[in-house]
C-alpha cells in the first residue's frame, strides 16, 4: 500500500509536485494520469527514495520513506520511464544484477529468472546483449528488472512509452497479473485510453496538483450523467457563447475557434436545435462526435485544455 | 547484504569489462609490449651504448687529414661512433636522408694548411633530429683540431719531415731520420713531463653504497614508469564508466534499490583494481624474466600498483563527477591525466627531467606512488616504511571514496 500525505516537491522556484495526497491498495492498479511535465515522475521519484520531498509524508507498506527509506525501498519495485539497462550485459546478466541489488541469490534467482523471461517472452534472446534489443523487447526487460525480486509495491512509471501495439499488450497483461498476485500497482499515463482500460482506480494530475481522484465511474460522474458532443468547424467562440447561453442544462467545456465541446443531456435529441443555433451564430460545422463521458472530456472540464497539449 | 551486493557490483563491472577484451588486452598488452621492445633495444642486460654514424668527406688525404679522421676510431669513442669515410657529395645525400650523426669535411690543403701554420676550416654537417652523438662529435673535433695546433707548434719540423714522405727513389724513410725524429719526441715529453705527467691536484672518488643492488640498466630505470604509464591509461579509461552508467538510467534506478549506491561504487573500484592487478602481475613478470630488471619484491609491488591504481581511480571518478556532463568528465580526465603523467615520472624517468620538474613531479599522487614502487622494486624495503606506505595508500582512498559517492549520489538525480 502507498500512503501519500500532502507531498510537495520543489526544484527552486517550480513546484514540481503541490500537496499531492492518495492511497493505493494492495490488488489494485491505480493511476496517474496526465500529461508531460505534470508532475507523474516526480511523485514516483518521491516514493521510491529518488528525490527528497519538500514537504509531506509517503508510506510504502507502513514505511516513511524519508525515515525508514531501506525498509521502504525492499517492498518496492521500480520501472522507470527511461530504459535503465545495462547495453553490453545480456537480458540474464541484467536480471540477475536488478535481483541482486534487491537482495535475491542463487537458487531462486535463478528460478526468478526463468520465470520473468518467460513471463515478457524473452527466453530464445536470454543469453543476447541488450544493445541488440528491439525497443520493444528492451521495454519488456526494463519491466522485468522490476518485479523479478516479487515486490509488493510496483511502481511503473509510463513503462509503455514507444511500446509497438503488440509488445503494449503484453505489457498491460503482465501488469494485470501482478495486481491480481496482491501487488499494489502504481501506474503512471498521459494515455487516457491505456488508463481507462488497466486502472482501477485513477488520479488525474495537472501541474503538479491531484485535481480528481477515484474510479472510473466516479470521475465519469463528475461529468453527470451527460453526453458530450465535440464539433469542428469554424467558430466565433464569443458568439457561439452568446447563442448557447440560454440553452438549459448545456455547458460549454471547450469553445475555440475549430472546435467546441459541450457536455449536455440527451444530446442526440438536442442535435437539430443546438445545429440550427451555431448556425445562427455564424459557425459552420464540418464534423460531430457524440461521445460517453471519458476521461478526456473530464480531463478538459477540469483544466480547459487537452490532455494531449 | 551490503557485501553481497557489494560482490554483486564487482562481478556486473567485470562482466562489463570483458565485453570489451580488446581494452582490457590493451591494458595488459602495453607494459608487455614495451617490456618487449625495451628488451630488444637494451638487450636483458640493458648496456648497450647509443652508437652513431660519422661519415669523414677526406678531400686532402695527406698524412695528416687520415690521422685526424683515425681519431674518432679509437677507443671508446670508437665503440660509439662507426666512422665511415664516403665522398663529399655521397656524404651530403646520405645526411639528407637522416642516414647518419655527422659529416666531417677535410677540404683539400688541409694538412699543409696546418703544417704552415695558415688558417684552414672543416666543415662539419650535424643531423639535428639527433642531440647527443652530433655534439659529442664537434666537442671532439674541436678538441682534435686545438691538439693539431699544439703538436704542430712543438713538433712542426718532425711533422713537416713526415708529411714530405720518404726522400726521393726510397719507399721507406731512413733509419738515421726515424732515429732523430724519435729523440726528438722523447726529449719534447720529457720537457713537457712536468706539466702533464704528474697531476696536480688528485681526485679521489668514493662511490657511495646504496642499499640493494644498483640500477644496473636503463630497462630497469625505465620499467616503472612505463607500469605507471599504463595505470594511468586505464584509470583514463575507467573512470568514465560512472558517467555511463549514469547515461544508461542505472545510477538513477540503482537510488530505488535498499543496497543504494555505496557498494556500487566499492563494487567498480574493486572490479577496477583486479584489472590493476592483472596489469602489474604480467608487466612486472615481463620486467623479472624478459628483461632481468631486479624486482626485490614482487607480491608487494604488484600489490601496491594496484591498489595505486585503485587510489588514482578514486581521484579520477571524483573530478569527472565534478563536471556537469560525460562530455565534460571525458575532457577533464584528459587535462588532468596527460600533465600528471608526464610529471609524475610516467612518460620519462625523473632521472631525465629537470631537478625543479622531478622535485614537484615527485609530489604528484601518481610520481609519489611510482617512487614508492621504485624502492619496493630495487631493495628490501623497511616492513615500517612499506606499512606506513600502504597506510597512506588507505587513508587517501578512505577520503576519497565518501567524496566520490557523494557526488555519485548528486549525478543520478540530475
Amino acid at each position: 500500500m502507498i500512503e501519500a500525505e500532502r507531498l510537495r516537491k520543489t526544484f527552486g522556484e517550480l513546484v514540481a509536485v503541490d500537496n499531492v495526497s492518495f492511497t493505493a491498495r494492495g490488488g489494485e492498479i491505480f493511476g496517474l494520469l496526465g500529461p508531460n511535465g505534470a508532475g507523474k515522475t516526480t511523485t514516483i521519484g518521491c516514493i521510491s527514495g529518488l528525490l527528497t520531498p519538500t514537504a509531506g509524508r509517503v508510506r510504502v507498506m507502513g514505511h516513511d520513506v524519508a525515515r525508514d527509506g531501506v525498509a521502504a525501498r525492499r517492498v518496492l519495485g521500480l520501472t522507470p520511464q527511461d530504459i535503465a539497462l545495462y547495453e553490453d550485459l545480456s537480458a540474464t546478466e541484467n536480471l540477475a544484477f536488478w535481483g541482486g541489488a534487491h537482495g535475491l541469490r542463487g537458487a531462486p534467482l535463478r528460478r526468478r529468472i526463468q520465470v520473468v523471461l518467460e513471463l515478457t517472452g524473452l527466453q530464445d534472446r536470454a543469453r543476447e546483449p541488450v544493445k541488440r534489443f528491439s525497443g520493444g523487447m528492451k521495454r519488456r526487460l526494463n519491466f522485468a528488472c522490476g518485479v523479478i525480486h516479487q515486490p509488493q509495491v510496483l511502481l511503473l512509471d509510463e513503462p509503455a512509452v514507444g511500446v509497438d501495439p503488440q509488445s503494449r499488450v503484453r505489457l498491460l497483461e503482465l501488469v494485470r497479473a501482478e495486481a491480481q498476485a496482491g501487488r499494489c500497482v502504481l501506474y503512471t499515463t498521459h494515455y487516457m485510453e491505456e488508463a481507462e482500460s488497466l486502472c482501477d482506480r485513477l488520479a488525474i494530475i495537472d501541474r503538479g496538483r491531484l485535481i480528481a481522484q477515484g474510479t472510473l465511474p466516479e470521475l465519469r460522474a463528475i461529468l453527470g450523467e451527460r453526453d458530450v458532443l465535440r464539433l469542428t468547424g469554424v467558430f466565433h467562440p464569443e458568439r457561439v457563447r452568446e447563442a448557447l447561453r440560454a440553452s438549459d442544462e448545456m455547458e460549454i467545456v471547450q469553445a475555440d475557434g475549430s472546435l467546441l465541446t459541450l457536455s449536455l443531456a440527451n444530446a442526440s435529441a438536442r442535435l437539430p436545435q443546438i445545429f440550427a443555433t451555431l448556425a445562427g451564430a455564424g459557425a459552420e460545422i464540418r464534423e460531430t462526435t457524440l461521445s460517453q463521458p471519458s476521461l478526456e472530456s473530464l480531463f478538459i472540464k477540469l483544466t480547459g485544455k487537452e490532455l494531449r497539449e | 547484504m551490503t557485501v553481497r551486493f557489494l560482490a554483486t557490483c564487482a562481478l556486473k563491472d567485470l562482466r562489463r569489462l570483458l565485453r570489451d577484451p580488446a581494452a582490457l588486452a590493451l591494458w595488459v598488452g602495453i607494459p608487455v609490449l614495451v617490456s618487449v621492445l625495451l628488451f630488444l633495444v637494451f638487450g636483458s642486460r640493458g648496456e648497450a651504448t647509443p652508437q652513431g654514424r660519422l661519415f669523414v668527406a677526406d678531400e686532402d688525404k695527406s698524412f695528416l687529414s687520415s690521422l685526424l679522421a683515425g681519431a674518432f676510431g679509437q677507443g671508446e669513442l670508437g665503440n660509439m661512433l662507426i666512422t665511415e669515410k664516403v665522398s663529399q657529395a655521397d656524404g651530403r645525400r646520405r645526411m639528407n636522408r637522416g642516414d647518419g650523426s655527422a659529416l666531417l669535411i677535410i677540404p683539400k690543403g688541409f694538412g699543409q694548411a696546418l703544417l704552415d701554420s695558415r688558417p684552414c676550416q672543416l666543415m662539419l654537417v650535424k643531423n639535428p633530429s639527433q642531440r647527443i652523438l652530433p655534439g659529442m662529435i664537434e666537442e671532439i673535433v674541436s678538441g682534435v683540431v686545438e691538439a693539431g695546433f699544439y703538436l704542430q707548434a712543438l713538433a712542426g719540423d718532425q711533422l713537416r719531415l713526415f708529411a714530405g714522405g720518404p726522400p726521393a727513389g726510397a719507399t721507406t724513410f731512413p733509419d738515421e731520420t726515424i732515429i732523430r725524429t724519435s729523440v726528438a719526441f722523447n726529449r719534447l715529453g720529457a720537457r713537457l713531463s712536468a706539466y702533464l705527467d704528474p697531476p696536480v691536484i688528485q681526485l679521489k672518488t668514493t662511490v657511495v653504497e646504496t642499499q640493494g643492488p644498483a640500477r644496473t640498466n636503463f630497462a630497469a630505470l625505465y620499467f616503472p614508469s612505463m607500469l605507471f604509464m599504463t595505470v594511468l591509461f586505464a584509470v583514463l579509461g575507467l573512470s568514465g564508466d560512472a558517467w555511463e552508467e549514469h547515461r544508461q538510467g542505472a545510477l538513477r534506478r540503482l537510488l530505488g534499490t535498499p543496497g543504494g549506491l555505496g557498494p556500487v561504487l566499492a563494487g567498480k573500484v574493486l572490479a577496477c583494481t583486479l584489472v590493476f592487478l592483472l596489469v602489474a602481475a604480467a608487466a612486472i613478470a615481463c620486467a623479472r624474466w624478459l628483461m632481468k630488471v631486479p624486482v626485490t619484491n614482487p607480491t608487494a609491488a604488484v600489490l601496491w600498483t594496484a591498489l595505486s591504481g585503485a587510489v588514482l581511480l578514486l581521484l579520477m571518478v571524483l573530478l569527472q563527477l565534478c563536471a556537469t556532463s560525460q562530455r565534460t568528465a571525458n575532457i577533464v580526465a584528459f587535462l588532468v591525466v596527460f600533465p600528471l603523467g608526464m610529471l609524475g615520472g610516467g612518460f620519462f624517468p625523473f632521472e631525465f627531467m629537470p631537478e625543479w620538474m622531478a622535485r614537484l613531479g615527485r609530489l604528484t599522487p601518481n610520481g609519489w606512488a611510482l617512487m614508492q614502487l621504485r624502492a619496493l622494486l630495487e631493495g628490501p624495503a623497511p616492513l615500517a616504511r612499506v606499512a606506513a606506505g600502504f597506510a597512506a595508500l588507505a587513508a587517501a582512498g578512505a577520503a576519497l571514496f565518501p567524496l566520490a559517492l557523494w557526488r555519485l549520489r548528486r549525478i543520478s538525480v540530475i
